[in-house]
């Protein structure tokens, strides 16, 4: 749904390569025009741990990765905005620092916590508690249950912050607004973008 | 006469085409036999006269109102007169005698007077014939002209298929050079005709007709000379369409709105007697702004240039309205925003330039091109300060000045010293960075101008010979070299920008050219300059390695990538360059230890040692007089030689310190062997670049044996011909042109891997760890397989596999378990053809596949390697024509003593670890043999049924089984591996379909059963489900009892049975529908214990994590592929479960099962 008088007609768009990713963290391949042959000449020697005897080669190389925060960006960066055609990692509503998550202590079915704060464009969005829902529709999607996600405004982020916190942090306030169709058809919307 | 009227009647009652031309063949025929006799003529002509006596009759009323009554008489008379014209089409050209073609004109042309109806497309036809009569006069032209132009206003009224016709046989008039004579000499100048041609057709509007009426038009005022006013009545009649597009529905006659373009075009630049109207004409239309789009634009730009290029005397027709197209075109360069409107106005600007330069044969006054440039020139100046504008004034300039030599050699010594006056004052990083763009763009146009100097008028490359050269020569210092000095101190983004201009601009002056007096070509950058912009490049290749983490600010290593493009262009014209860059690169390396290097110098050194080999070898250097004075006479292998000799005097690097492992472990010995790799294979790409691969392949000249030369050179010959210590006669004759460099390139690295080979078996065995030894075995197999099979055969390869180039066979038992490797390495490049003598009876091949080592107490991996040589070496058999030939015979004794050694061990109490290792081999040995379809492998099938059964060594038989149709980098063409297309559905026929009776419970007991399961899915899941597609069935069975019986399989089989399982889902999830309750069942017991099993152990298994990827896989598409009313019952507990799966500790399994999850979250 794109108004057509939006809150704030002129929002900061970010570069989708400014927006932080996994990829930018590893060690970045060789570039240039004397790589061409890199994974010719420095591929690993052919042979496999004796322990794999099937004939196949060992499979992609997987590693345990806990989730954390740079995940919980990914899957809400791509959620689009309401009124502009853009998601909200562009508008930089959701921010990788702004997500805390406090992963379960030793037993890993145990709860674990994400808090994440969101800055609207301008502090008297009136779309922010509908951003807040469609957050957590989000992430309640793709969590496991032992996750308990707490959605907030960034302080000071927000002319009437305690309000919309109120009103995400209501459970049954949620449930209801997930009731109403009108509502619901903007968070499908909202998720349309969203990847895995 | 009854003929002729009978056959005119079954014309006009006739509705075909072929029958109407039958029968006008048939009076045409008639009128030929009879010698087109004045009666037979006379009758056959007056055949139509019922039809026309009709309309004679009632002409005027039928003229004037068209009465419903006449219709149906129209369009008999119209058929009528079709039957004369159809004759005429079949009728012999040479029979109608001059007088009979006269009255037949007359005939024909009067009814463009009467009969506007049914007459004209007829009469034209036979006019078009008529014409083509050998009796025609020139005359007779111009009276069809002139009757056809009394069709007036009701031309307009025709058919577009008729006045097709008429354009058609306009066209043939006009353009006849008999009836244009006599058109000019019956009108004179005034070409009065023209006039009425221009009425009767200025309404035009169907394409196609449009086409020939451009035509005619380019033609009237080409190969006429109509006088002044006629010339600007024809301007007005075609100038009208301009601009001309076409609506796209209108296209399917199969013109283009292109074509319409071109064809008015061609009107416009059809003779330089239109220029005075032309150019004021198309310059009002440009410069009416806005109201311009793109297209029309281009429309415009194209057609000035297309008019300035075909104009003659451009004093008269061009010099004159130079200002004001000048004037109009600047600002869609200056203030233009459109790539394609500024890049056909620079094309106009050129085609201007050229055309005041002369052409190839004439040259004209130098005045007029000069004063053209001067124009360009006097008017861009300012804004070549001005900032925002540098970019454009550069473009407009350098593209006048450069379109020809003549141009550059008088004024562009004034546009260099107008940049370098700019570069004093520069007003920002991006000024700076504009004026070297133009600046490389200049020099880029000029070394296109010395290369292409022997195309144009011989004046040109005269005139380049006293080109003035000061302001070239100064470049370097002032502008380049300050520029660098300038900006390399602080490093920014934009500064950035600006030195890899610089790097760019640097090549480019390396490689200019300029022309001797003698006409031969020289280097135009003194030795001393040249040296000095290859330290400038080197230093910047190798700051990485003086560099630590801390002082490199960013990743960007896009400068150093300019440098290294930079300097292989410096290097193919001034050869010393490279040699320089070697020398210095490897100084620099040999001055560190790199025995504790950080991981960021090893990357330095790693890329240092990459460019040296790309700078080296991906270009073939070029043969310039002076590019190599003072130094060894020029080869186009001279780079490569320098780059390997090089790469080879580095290795081993100094790592002293380390113990023998931690040397092993070391990888900057491993960088140098890659970066010689990777040399070899820029060099390959570089020949088939610059010969093209077909020469390469068909490029064999003699069969010497080149290993044996070898023997006569030393070892450290490739250094010794860097250092000039040694020639070859071969080498130093090689032309630049002659595809032979490429032999000599194999021969070289062949001389190479037998050096590795040599140190290997020989050196200090502390440097070969198995990292390395696979590195130089893989750089064997990459230059052997580029040998021909002859050129093998002759260097005897084969043998060498063995023997490594030591000229002994090298014992096993030696230091390096890895040292089989080498021969590894050997065998894989080989043709089969080549390797026939190993197969003798008690040869080689059959000792190698038939004796394994004893390898239990041995390295764990050289059991892989002796697997993967005895695979090759079982592949690469080549069959002989008869089955009872000695060598098939081998391969048949090798085979069955695999098999009885597997029955033996079946039936024995054999160590497991030992039975490991000869099964992997023995495995190896079969798929080298499944690959080429072999028959004797079907002899094995009992054996093996056999040894699957055994309890003892059932379980590792029955998991290695996946070995026989695995994929294989050793089974790939390239290698020459014999490899049958469809040998997967063959092995699977075969073995695998033989097991399954055996794989349900039976009185084998269930665990034999779950062995044969384990075998059938090891090989099933290495092929594609097109191989087992017909027995889904039965393999459904087999997967759900695995999954069901998980607890008593091993994760790998696990694995196998998921993955045919995602693929049966892929492709015939159908089959699975009554199969569902358990496959989910089995897909969810799969994924919850196998995360219980991860998250209780602390060492994870990979086969575990496959394991649930795929069964959440196979979940995730179940809800795809099947309608709700089979899914709703699982859903629920799906949901659940999948939600829990969200929370695996591995990030790809958590994708999976969030597809899952969404997937069933739709089901409702």
């Amino acid at each position: 749904m794109q108004r057509d008088n939006p809150d704030n007609a002129n929002p900061t768009i970010l570069n989708v390569s400014q927006l932080p990713s996994r990829a930018q963290k590893r060690a970045t391949a060789r570039v240039g025009s004397d790589s061409k042959y890199d994974s010719v000449v420095l591929s690993s020697p052919y042979w496999r741990d004796a322990s794999s005897d099937d004939g196949r080669e060992v499979r992609e190389e997987v590693t345990d990765d806990a989730l954390d925060e740079q995940e919980i960006y990914d899957l809400i960066s791509t959620v689009s905005d309401p009124e502009h055609p853009h998601t909200l990692g562009e508008l930089n509503v959701v921010r990788l620092p702004d997500i805390h998550l406090t992963p379960p202590r030793d037993n890993p079915r145990g709860l674990a916590n994400i808090l994440v704060e969101l800055t609207p464009t301008i502090n008297h969005c009136s779309l922010a508690t509908v951003i807040g829902l469609a957050l957590r529709v989000r992430l309640e999607q793709a969590l496991p249950p032992n996750y308990r996600i707490d959605i907030r405004m960034k302080e000071g982020s927000h002319a009437q912050d305690d309000q919309v916190n109120k009103q995400l942090a209501d459970k049954e306030r949620v449930a209801a607004a997930l009731e109403n169709d009108t509502l619901g058809g903007v968070v499908e919307n909202m998720l349309k973008t969203c990847a895995l | 006469m009854a003929n002729f009227k009978d056959w005119a009647l079954q014309y006009v009652l006739a509705d075909d085409e072929p029958l109407q031309f039958e029968i006008a063949k048939k009076a045409a025929k008639e009128i030929e036999s009879s010698n087109a006799s004045r009666a037979t003529v006379g009758n056959w002509a007056a055949s139509v006269q019922p039809w026309m006596s009709r309309a004679q009759a009632g002409d005027d009323d039928l003229m004037e109102d068209g009465d419903d009554g006449g219709s149906g008489d129209i369009i008999a008379r119209a058929k009528a007169l079709g039957f004369l014209a159809g004759t005429l089409e079949a009728l012999d050209k040479t029979i109608l005698r001059t007088d009979q073609i006269v009255f037949l004109v007359g005939f024909f042309g009067s009814m463009f007077s009467y009969d506007h109806k049914a007459g004209i497309t007829a009469s034209t036809k036979a006019l078009r014939q008529l014409f083509v009569m050998k009796g025609f006069k020139p005359d007779m032209g111009v009276k069809m002209l002139e009757d056809v132009c009394k069709l007036k206003e009701d031309f307009r009224l025709q058919s577009v298929v008729t006045r097709l016709e008429i354009y058609e046989l306009f066209r043939s008039l006009v353009k006849d050079p008999s009836v244009s004579s006599e058109l000019q000499h019956k009108y004179g100048s005034s070409c009065g005709f023209v006039v009425d041609l221009l009425q009767l057709c200025q309404h035009e509007r169907d394409p196609r007709n449009l086409m020939l009426w451009f035509d005619i038009i380019a033609s009237l005022v080409a190969d006429y000379s109509p006088s002044e006013e006629v010339t600007g009545e024809i301007f007005k009649a075609f100038s009208a369409y301009f601009p001309i597009s076409l609506k796209s529905s209108s296209t399917r006659i199969g013109i283009t709105a292109d074509d319409l373009k071109v064809a008015l075009r061609s009107c416009f630049a059809a003779h330089q007697r239109l220029a005075p109207l032309t150019f004021p004409f198309l310059i009002q239309k440009l410069d009416q702004g806005d109201a311009v789009t793109v297209a029309v634009k281009l429309d415009i730009l194209r057609t000035i240039k297309a008019c300035v290029e075909s104009y003659e005397h451009p004093q008269a027709s061009l010099v004159p309205y130079i200002g004001k197209i000048w004037g109009s075109l600047k600002y869609e360069v200056r203030n233009g925003e459109v790539k394609e409107t500024i890049d056909a106005t620079l094309d106009v600007l050129r085609a201007i330039a050229d055309k005041l330069d002369g052409s190839k044969t004439q040259k004209l006054e130098a005045s007029l091109l000069k004063g053209y440039i001067d124009t360009v020139f006097k008017d861009c100046k300012e804004d070549l300060a001005n900032p925002t504008y540098t970019k454009q004034a550069g473009l407009l300039v350098m593209t006048v000045i450069t379109a020809n030599i003549r141009g550059y050699v008088l004024e562009s010594a004034a546009l260099l010293d107008s940049i370098r006056s700019n570069f004093r004052q520069p007003k920002s990083p991006s000024h700076t960075r504009d004026l070297l763009l133009i600046l490389n763009s200049i020099l880029k146009a000029r070394l296109e101008l010395v290369k292409n100097r022997g195309q144009g008028h011989p004046e040109d490359a005269e005139q380049l010979k006293t080109e003035p050269r000061a302001s070239l020569d100064a470049l370097f210092h002032d502008i380049y070299l300050s520029t660098w000095t300038a900006k390399s101190s602080e490093p920014s983004k934009e500064n950035t920008e600006v030195l890899k201009q610089v790097v760019q601009g640097l090549a480019l002056l390396v490689s200019q050219q300029t022309v001797q007096q003698d006409g031969q070509t020289s280097l135009l950058c003194s030795g001393e300059t040249c040296s000095q912009i290859c330290t400038l490049l080197i230093q910047t290749l190798i700051k990485g390695l003086t560099l630590s983490s801390n002082d490199k600010e960013t990743n960007d290593s896009s400068l150093e990538e300019e440098a290294q493009l930079a300097l292989r262009t410096v290097g193919l014209n001034y050869t010393q360059a490279y040699e320089e860059f070697a020398r210095t690169a490897k100084a620099e390396i040999k001055k560190r230890d790199w025995a504790n290097a950080s991981a960021y110098s090893l990357e330095a050194l790693r890329d240092l040692l990459f460019r040296l080999a790309f700078v080296g070898c991906s270009e073939l250097p070029h043969n310039v007089a002076g590019g190599s004075a003072g130094s060894k006479p020029f080869s186009p292998l001279q780079h490569f030689i320098t780059s390997t000799a090089t790469l080879l005097e580095l290795f081993p690097l100094s790592v002293a310190g380390l113990s023998a492992e931690a040397h092993k472990e070391s990888p900057a010995n491993s960088y140098v062997i890659a970066a010689l790799h990777a040399g070899l294979l820029f060099f390959r790409d570089a020949c088939v670049a610059k010969y093209g691969a077909d020469a390469l392949v068909a490029f064999s000249r003699d069969d010497k044996n080149w290993v044996e030369e070898f023997g006569g050179f030393s070892d450290d010959w490739i250094q010794q011909l860097k250092s000039g210590e040694a020639s070859d006669p071969t080498l130093s004759s090689l032309g630049e042109e002659d595809p032979e460099v490429y032999r000599q390139f194999l021969r070289l690295s062949l001389f190479i891997v037998r050096y590795l080979y040599r140190s290997a078996t020989a050196g200090v065995q502390t440097v070969w760890s198995g990292r390395i030894l696979s590195q130089v075995s893989n750089i064997a197999a990459f230059v052997i397989r580029n040998l021909d099979e002859k050129l093998q055969i002759s260097c005897n390869l084969a043998n060498e596999a063995f023997t490594l180039f030591s000229g002994k066979d090298v014992a096993e038992g030696n230091a390096s378990p890895f040292l089989e490797l080498l021969t590894r390495g050997v065998l894989e490049g080989l043709w089969p053809g080549a390797m026939a003598e190993l197969y003798n009876p008690g040869g080689i091949a059959e000792n190698i596949m038939c004796n394994p080592p004893k390898l239990e107490d041995r390295h764990s991996h050289q059991r892989e390697i002796r697997a993967s040589v005895a695979l090759i070496l079982a592949n690469k058999h080549k069959m002989g024509p008869s089955t009872s030939d000695p060598e098939s015979q081998t391969m048949k004794k090798v085979l069955g003593t695999w098999g009885d050694q597997l029955k033996a061990s079946a039936a024995s109490d054999i160590d497991l670890g030992a039975f490991e290792s000869l099964n992997t081999i023995a495995m190896h040995i079969f798929a080298g043999a499944v690959a080429r379809q072999d028959r004797n492998v079907l002899d094995l099938v009992p054996v093996l049924k056999e040894a699957i059964a055994s309890e003892h060594v059932g379980d590792i038989v029955s998991r290695s089984m996946g070995i026989l149709v695995t994929e294989s980098e050793l089974l790939l063409t390239e290698n020459h591996a014999v490899v049958r297309r469809f040998y997967k559905q063959w092995a699977y026929s075969q073995i695998a379909k033989q097991f399954y009776p055996l794989a349900l419970p039976s009185e084998n007991g269930p665990a034999a059963a779950t062995r044969y399961r384990a075998a059938i899915l090891s090989i099933v899941s290495n092929c594609a489900f097109s191989v087992y597609e017909a027995d889904v069935e039965p393999l459904l069975r087999l997967l759900i009892t695995t999954l069901g019986d998980r607890g008593n399989v091993s994760p790998q089989q696990l694995v196998a049975a998921l993955e045919v399982l995602v693929e049966i889902l892929a492709n015939e999830p159908d089959s699975l529908k009554s199969h569902l309750k358990a496959v989910i069942g089995g897909a969810i017991g799969v994924s919850e214990e196998s995360l219980s099993q991860s998250q209780a152990s602390s060492k994870k298994d990979p086969n575990q994590t496959s394991a649930r990827k795929l069964a959440l896989q196979a979940l995730a598409a179940i809800p795809k592929k099947f309608e709700e009313r089979y899914l709703l019952p699982h859903a629920l507990r799906l949901q659940r479960v999948l939600a829990m799966a969200c929370g695996d500790p591995v990030r790809e399994v958590r994708l999976v099962a969030r597809l899952a999850r969404g997937n069933w979250a739709k089901v409702k």
